[in-house]
């Protein structure tokens, strides 16, 4: 292209007019890794079909949306009643990427905990963001390469500055979930936000912690990513809610780093979105680990619902078991691509895979691709992947019981979906998730 | 209370009833026997309002109403009830609220209040108590993982529960042993009113000993041939369908 200047995307032309404030944030060392990011974010391009990661999802329509930066927005905290929003949880939230304290939900934490913003977080433990920030997701690992090697993350780093931090230090159990509460609110623009969020769990530490994405209205961008690094021995119940707009697209991508002894437990749950993708790796990085990943995702409408999963069995000994369920009606589109690479001395390994998706209309489909590459041979892996409707035997029971027709199908979609809604031990979030999916049942028809 | 007319039905090309005339008032006992493949299962599936089935010719009325007019739900509704011969697993839906919804879906069709939990708990209680169900059945999905016969407790503690006006048991005795299929005979029983109705699907006299049908019939490759009172039942336990077949074929 050189020679032939073409107009650069607004996602790249607004980097110029913000480099001076990003640069306010955070060390000069950044400042260079934005530049670069930027840089490979305009090299790498839009991926286009042919693109082996991005065969069924298609980002033209994205490409062909001109997005302001993301210019401040306020929320009323009562209109974030009856969604998880407006939950009693420890709440730090955003609007429109930007810290939003005034929906907040402080609540005491534990000593030595830090909850807060990326800035603050620079300020305040700039350690702990010097070991471990833009380290998970910007790993690229030799010859099984890393799938957070993609254009977004390379975006969302350009442009780093706002989001969240959440370190809980050796030795403490935090208790109470940790709520992070992202909400978007478009006016007449379209806008896009890259809110980075780190979660560092340290040795034989605990906690639960939600990371929340909710749609309020208008067209808008959510390119997020999301590291965490889980130590020797820690536990982290880590939940993620996407509930975009169904005008919105969200890109977001999560880099897990476990260590030995550690079990981490992804509760991934999508409902909203026009084009919604999220890729989510775990890295095994010590023996005896237990990695649970469970995801739910419903798609109606034209929706196009993506998750990657990818799961890098580095060391031996360790477990992982990943379910992923897709709800598809009208003519939304799933794709689920499950990804296990089991490496060479990762003997004993043991890790189950299956993915189901019930389709709920004529036009709805759904691609799924398990992948798993095993270089041990001393392994148990198994994956089931399977597509179908919902059963009429079953329907007629509930019906011939007295239930009607749609509410009897809610109840099985439900049944379905159930397995891993369950999951999340935040009971109140739980319940307001299966409400949500409810609902959202009910207007389909 | 049911009136089957010269009922037709089949699949695709293929005729299963090939004309049936049945008449059931409030207060009696019905019992259908019939050897395998006759359409007993089909009738009765055609009764609770399963689709796949082609009704060709023929009227079915409840309670004055088209019946084949009505969803399932709505038969549910009126007060019919079907207890399968083969009880659906469904894995995720809690047997509790199931029963629950069920109860407030018939309610809502009737026009009466939901029921409050602790009522529902009460009934609940008592009815698992009176089929000797273990308590903990209900804390399973429904039907998954039952036994055989927890399975076809399951039904009837569903039809006391629910206190349908017709009942309909498609061979609930097949898969029983002696004690559960008095059990499950003293549960129907139970149920037994001048206002009510039931119509037994069975292979076996043994269940007929416990309730006492008013009228038998003998239901052939789609057609009823005989129909008698209760001692038609142990007729045919002893010279078995075939000579009724023949009675009956000679009779045309
Ligand atoms: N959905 C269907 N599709 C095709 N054939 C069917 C269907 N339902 C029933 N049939 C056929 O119709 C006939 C009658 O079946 P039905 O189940 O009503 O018999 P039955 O009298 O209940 O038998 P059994 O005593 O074995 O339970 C059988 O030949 C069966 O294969
Ligand atoms: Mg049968």
């Amino acid at each position: 292209m050189i020679g032939a200047p073409e107009k650069a995307h607004s996602l790249v032309a607004a980097h110029a007019a913000l480099e001076p404030s990003l640069a306010a944030m955070g060390p000069a060392t950044l400042r260079e890794l934005r530049r670069n990011a930027l840089a490979e974010f305009v090299r790498l391009g839009f991926p286009g079909p042919k693109h082996e990661e991005w065969k069924y999802t298609h980002v033209r329509a994205l490409e062909e949306t001109e997005f302001a930066p993301a210019y401040g927005a306020k929320v009323d905290r009562n209109n974030l009643k009856g969604t998880v929003g407006g939950l009693a949880l420890f709440t730090l939230a955003f609007v429109n990427g930007e810290r939003a304290p005034e929906l907040d939900q402080p609540q005491a934490l534990p000593d030595g905990v830090f909850v807060g913003s990326l800035a603050d977080a620079f300020d305040r433990i700039p350690r702990i963001l010097e070991r471990f920030l833009a380290r998970q997701a910007g790993i690229a690992d030799g010859k099984l390469g890393s799938h957070l090697d993609m254009p977004f993350v390379r975006l969302n780093e350009a442009y780093m500055a706002e989001g969240a931090v959440v370190s809980v230090p050796s030795g403490v159990q935090v208790e109470a979930p940790i709520h992070l509460l992202f909400v978007s609110k478009a006016g007449a623009m379209p806008f896009a936000a890259h809110p980075r969020v780190l979660i560092v769990v340290e040795e034989g530490a605990s906690a639960t912690v939600i990371e929340s994405y909710l749609g309020h209205g208008g067209t808008y961008f959510t390119n997020c990513v999301t590291e965490v690094a889980v130590g020797q021995g820690a536990t982290l119940e880590h939940v993620r809610l996407q509930q975009e707009t169904l005008e919105a697209f969200h890109l977001g991508a999560t880099q897990v780093h476990q260590a030995g002894g550690s079990t981490y437990t992804s509760n991934a749950v999508s409902f909203g979105g026009r084009l919604a993708r999220h890729d989510l790796g775990v890295r095994i990085e010590g023996e005896r680990t237990e990695t649970l990943l469970n995801g739910a995702y419903v798609g109606m409408g034209d929706q196009l619902v993506d998750n990657h999963t990818r799961i890098d069995h580095a060391k031996p000994n360790c477990n992982s078991f990943e379910v992923y369920k897709g709800i598809l009606g009208g003519r939304a589109t799933g794709v689920f691509n499950g990804k296990i690479f089991v490496y060479q001395d990762a003997q004993k390994t043991d890790a189950k895979q299956t993915n189901q998706a019930l389709l709920l209309s004529r036009e709805a489909s759904v691609n799924t691709k398990p992948q798993l590459e095993i270089f041990a041979d001393d392994v148990k892996c198994t994956h089931g992947a399977t597509v179908g409707q919902i059963r009429e035997d079953a329907l007629f029971y509930l019906r011939s019981r007295g239930l009607g027709k749609a509410e009897a199908e809610a109840m099985l979609v439900f049944a379905f979906a159930a397995e891993v809604l369950e999951k999340i031990s935040v009971r109140a979030y739980a319940d307001l998730l299966e409400q949500t999916l409810f609902a959202k049942l009910e207007k389909e028809r | 209370m049911l009136q089957i007319k010269n009922l037709h039905a089949g699949v695709e090309d293929k005729a299963i009833l090939k004309g049936i005339d049945l008449t059931v008032n409030a207060g009696e006992v019905h019992a259908i026997m019939g050897p395998n493949g006759s359409g007993k299962s089909t009738l009765a599936s055609i009764l609770a309002g399963k689709s796949g089935y082609d009704v060709t010719k023929g009227t079915v009325r409840f309670q004055g109403k088209d019946l084949l007019d009505l969803g399932p739900e709505e038969r549910a509704g009126e007060g019919l009830f079907l207890a399968f011969q083969y009880p659906v697993e469904i894995p995720g839906v809690s047997s509790t609220y199931f029963l629950r919804a069920a109860i407030n879906a018939v309610r809502r069709y009737r026009g009466e209040p939901e029921m409050d939990a602790s009522t529902f708990m009460k009934l609940v209680r008592e009815k698992m108590e009176q089929l000797d169900l273990d308590p903990s059945l209900l804390n399973r999905s429904v039907n998954e993982g039952f036994s055989g016969g927890e399975k076809k407790r399951n039904e009837i503690f569903q039809l006391a529960v629910l206190q349908p006006k017709l009942a309909v048991l498609d061979e609930t005795d097949s898969g029983l042993d002696i004690d559960a299929l008095k059990v499950v005979a003293h549960g129907v029983n139970a149920l037994r009113s001048p206002e009510r109705a039931i119509v037994v699907v069975t292979h076996y006299q043994r269940l007929l000993n416990f309730i006492v049908p008013d009228f038998v019939h003998v239901l052939v490759d789609g057609r009823i041939v005989r129909s008698g009172g209760k001692e038609l039942a142990l007729e045919l336990e002893e010279r078995g369908y075939g000579e009724i077949e023949n009675v009956a074929g000679a009779g045309v």
